[in-house]
C-alpha cells in the first residue's frame, strides 16, 4: 500500500491528506485486532491481568484479550511435566542419552549422618498446578525449586548413614524428600506439584575412596569364593569317602559270607565222610591216606624217590630245599 | 487539508506525552509501588490495579511483592569441636514494608548486600556454638535403621549375618543429637529475623543447603573412608578364609571318621565271620578230634605238599608194598 505513497524522486506527486489518515486508521485499528488476541498452547494455561489484576485464566486455543496494555496474558505451561537435574546435566537427550562430563560438586557433595562423604546425583520432576500462584508468589522460581530441593536432599541424606543411603534408604529418602519439598513449596504458594524425586547415582567420592567401596564388595565375593573352594573341596572328598567306606564294609560283607560259607561247606564235607569213617573207621583211614599220597605223587616231575636202605644219604641239593623234601 | 494532519500529528504527541508520563500506571499482582513526591513518599500501593498520580512531580517506584531469594556464599566456619567445615545456606525473603525498604535500602542489590550482613553472621554464630552433627543430621534416625552391610544383597547360606555385621560394623550408635538441622535453621532464621524489619525486610526461611568438609579436612576424611573400606573388606576376606578352613578341616574330620568308622564296622564284621567260622569247624571237629587232625593233616598235605622240591624215601607206609606182599620190613 505503501508504495503508492511514495513519489519517484524527481517527480512531483501531491499526496493526498486524506489519505494518509486513512491509511493510518487502518493500521492502528489492525494493530489492536492483531492485539487482542493471543495463542494459547495445548500444554499451556493463560493468565489474564486487567490493570495488572487477575482477571481470569484461559485454556488452550485463540483467546482474546483488551489490547492497548489493558489486558496482559501470561502463558504458563501447566501441562508440561518439567525435569530439574542435581549434581550432572544432561547434554542431549536421546535413545543414547548424552551427559555432561562436568561435575557439579557443589550440588551432589553431601555429608552423611555418620560423617561421611558422598557424592548423589538426583532428579526432581513437577508440574505447575496453579498458575496465579506459580507468576506471583515468587520471584526467583527456579532457583527456588533449586535450592529446596537440594536444602532437603542433603538433610536427609545426612540423617543417614553412607550405606543406608547408598543402599536400603534409597526409596525413603526419595518419597520423604517428594513430601518435604511438596511442603515447602505449598507454604511459598509456589504452585507446583513435585511428582518425581529420583535419586540416580549414590556413589562415594570418585577415586580411591570409590575403589576402597568397591573394594569391598570384591571382598565379599571373594568370601563367597573362598567359602566355595572350601565347600567345593569338601565336596571333591566327602563323598568318595563314603563310598569307600561303603566299599570297605561289603568288602568285610564279602569276606565274612565267603568265611561262613567255606567253613560250612568244609565242615559238611568233614561231617559227611566222617559219618562213613565211623562206619568202617580202618579202611576208610587207609584208603584216604593212599588217595591222598596218590594224588600227590602223580605230580610229574620234581620228586625224586629214594630207597630207604640208602644210608647217609646227604642231599645234593642246595641246603636251603633240603630238608623239606626228607621224611 | 494541511492543517488536519498537523492538528492529527500534534494530537498523536500529546497522547503519547500523556501516557508516558502520564497520570495513570498500572500495578501488576505480585508488585508493589512507592509513590514519591519530590523525595517525599506520599503513598505506597500493595494491591495490584490502575493507579493515579500527578504526571511529572510524581515517582513511581516498583518493587516486588513476591518471595524473594538469598543466596550467600558458602562460609568456612568452625564448629563448637573446631572442625572447619563449609556451610551454604539461602534464604527467602519479602519486601514487607515497601515505605521502609525505600527508606533504608532503596534497591535489591541493596537488600542483598543487607541480607549477606545480617544472615552471614547468624550463621556463624550459630555454627560455632553447635557441634558439627547437630549441623549435619537432622533426627536421631540414624540409629533407628539397621545398619546395612554389603552382605545382605548377596547372601549365602552359609554366611553367618550376625557375626559378620558385628565384624564389620564401624559404629553401633551414633551419638543423638539434641537439636538438628531444622533447628539450627530456625534458630538463624530467629537471629537474623529480628533485625531485617529495620530494612522492611521480612525473612520467611533461612536453610541450609549444604554442608561440606574443609579441603584439608575432606583429605583425612576420605584416608578415614579409605581405611574402614579396607577394614570391612579385609574383614570379609579373612571371615571367607577362615570359613573355608573351616570346611577343609570338616572335610578332614568327617573323611577320617567316615573311613575308620567303616574300618572299625568291617573289622568287626570278618571278626564276627572268623568266630562264626571257627565255632563252625570246632563243633563239626569235636565230634572226633582224632579223625579230624588224620583229616585235616592229608587235606593239608595235598595242599601244600605240591610246593615243595621233594626228595622222598620209600621209607613210608605207602611204599611199604615196594618190598613184599606182606607190607613188612625186610
Amino acid at each position: 500500500m505503501s508504495e503508492r505513497d511514495v513519489s519517484p524522486p524527481g517527480l512531483p506527486f501531491s499526496i493526498k491528506p486524506k489519505f494518509i489518515v486513512t491509511v493510518v486508521i487502518i493500521v492502528v485499528v489492525i494493530a489492536v485486532v492483531m492485539s487482542s488476541f493471543f495463542v494459547v498452547d495445548q500444554t499451556e494455561q493463560a493468565v489474564v491481568l486487567r490493570f495488572g489484576k487477575v482477571n481470569r485464566i484461559v485454556g488452550p486455543g485463540l483467546q482474546f484479550k483488551v489490547p492497548l496494555g489493558i489486558e496482559k496474558n501470561y502463558n504458563v505451561a501447566t501441562q508440561r511435566v518439567q525435569k530439574m537435574e542435581f549434581g550432572f546435566r544432561t547434554q542431549q537427550a536421546g535413545i543414547n542419552t548424552a551427559y555432561s562430563g562436568a561435575d557439579f560438586p557443589e550440588e551432589s557433595i553431601m555429608l552423611t549422618g555418620d560423617l561421611n562423604i558422598i557424592d548423589v546425583e538426583w532428579i526432581i520432576q513437577y508440574r505447575i498446578s496453579e498458575p496465579v500462584d506459580w507468576l506471583f508468589n515468587v520471584e526467583f522460581r527456579e532457583q527456588t525449586l533449586r535450592d529446596i530441593s537440594q536444602s532437603i536432599i542433603n538433610q536427609l541424606v545426612g540423617d543417614r548413614a553412607i550405606l543406608n543411603v547408598i543402599g536400603s534408604e534409597r526409596t525413603s529418602i526419595e518419597q520423604q524428600g517428594q513430601d518435604k519439598m511438596q511442603e515447602r513449596f505449598d507454604d511459598y504458594g509456589l504452585g507446583v506439584t513435585v511428582t518425581t524425586v529420583k535419586l540416580r547415582n549414590i556413589v562415594p567420592p570418585r577415586g580411591e575412596v570409590q575403589d576402597a567401596f568397591e573394594d569391598v564388595n570384591r571382598a565379599v565375593q571373594d568370601m563367597n569364593r573362598f567359602i566355595n573352594e572350601g565347600k567345593e573341596a569338601y565336596n571333591q572328598e566327602i563323598p568318595k569317602a563314603r563310598g569307600q567306606a561303603q566299599q570297605l564294609i561289603q568288602e568285610a560283607q564279602g569276606y565274612a559270607a565267603e568265611r561262613v560259607n567255606n567253613s560250612e561247606g568244609d565242615v559238611a564235607r568233614f561231617v559227611s565222610v566222617l559219618d562213613q569213617y565211623e562206619l568202617s573207621p580202618e579202611v576208610t583211614r587207609t584208603r584216604l591216606y593212599i588217595e591222598t599220597l596218590e594224588a600227590l605223587f602223580q605230580q610229574k616231575e620234581g620228586t625224586e624217590l629214594i630207597d630207604r636202605g640208602l644210608e647217609n644219604f646227604i642231599p645234593f641239593k642246595g641246603l636251603p630245599t633240603a630238608q623239606g623234601g626228607t621224611q | 487539508m494541511k492543517k488536519l494532519v498537523t492538528t492529527l500529528v500534534v494530537l498523536l504527541i500529546i497522547v503519547v506525552i500523556f501516557v508516558l508520563l502520564g497520570p495513570f500506571y498500572i500495578v501488576e499482582q505480585g508488585e508493589q509501588a512507592v509513590v514519591t513526591r519530590f523525595g517525599k513518599i506520599v503513598t505506597t500501593n500493595t494491591e495490584p490495579g490502575l493507579k493515579f498520580k500527578i504526571p511529572v512531580i510524581d515517582n513511581v517506584v516498583k518493587y516486588s511483592k513476591k518471595i524473594l531469594s538469598w543466596d550467600g556464599d558458602a562460609q568456612r566456619v568452625p564448629t563448637a569441636e573446631n572442625q572447619f567445615i563449609w556451610v551454604d545456606a539461602t534464604a527467602r525473603w519479602k519486601i514487607a514494608n515497601p515505605q521502609k525498604f525505600y527508606e533504608a535500602v532503596s534497591t535489591l542489590e541493596q537488600g542483598w548486600a543487607r541480607l549477606d550482613d545480617v544472615i552471614d553472621s547468624t550463621i556463624r554464630t550459630v555454627i560455632t556454638s553447635n557441634n558439627l552433627r547437630e549441623a549435619v543430621r537432622n533426627t536421631n534416625i540414624i540409629n533407628e535403621l539397621e545398619a546395612t552391610t554389603e552382605i545382605l544383597q548377596q547372601q549365602d547360606e552359609e554366611v553367618d549375618e550376625e557375626e559378620l555385621r558385628e565384624l564389620t560394623q564401624t559404629e553401633k550408635s551414633y551419638e543423638t543429637v539434641n537439636r538438628g538441622r531444622e533447628e539450627l535453621s530456625q534458630e538463624m532464621f530467629k537471629l537474623a529475623a529480628e533485625l531485617t524489619p529495620d530494612y522492611g525486610i521480612e525473612l520467611v526461611d533461612i536453610i541450609i543447603r549444604q554442608i561440606r568438609y574443609s579441603d584439608d579436612l575432606t583429605e583425612s576424611v576420605y584416608s578415614r573412608m579409605i581405611k574402614e573400606r579396607n577394614q570391612i573388606a579385609e574383614a570379609y576376606r579373612s571371615y571367607g578364609q577362615g570359613k573355608k578352613a573351616e570346611w577343609l578341616g570338616k572335610l578332614e574330620n568327617e573323611r577320617k571318621t567316615i573311613l575308620s568308622e567303616a574300618y572299625q564296622e568291617s573289622e568287626g564284621i570278618r571278626g564276627e565271620a572268623d568266630a562264626e567260622a571257627t565255632q563252625i569247624y570246632a563243633s563239626a571237629y569235636e565230634q572226633d578230634p582224632e579223625f579230624f587232625e588224620f583229616w585235616r593233616s592229608i587235606e593239608s598235605y595235598r595242599k601244600t605238599m605240591p610246593q615243595f622240591t621233594k626228595t622222598i624215601t620209600t621209607d613210608m607206609d605207602y611204599f611199604k608194598y615196594l618190598y613184599n606182599e606182606e607190607g613188612t620190613a625186610e
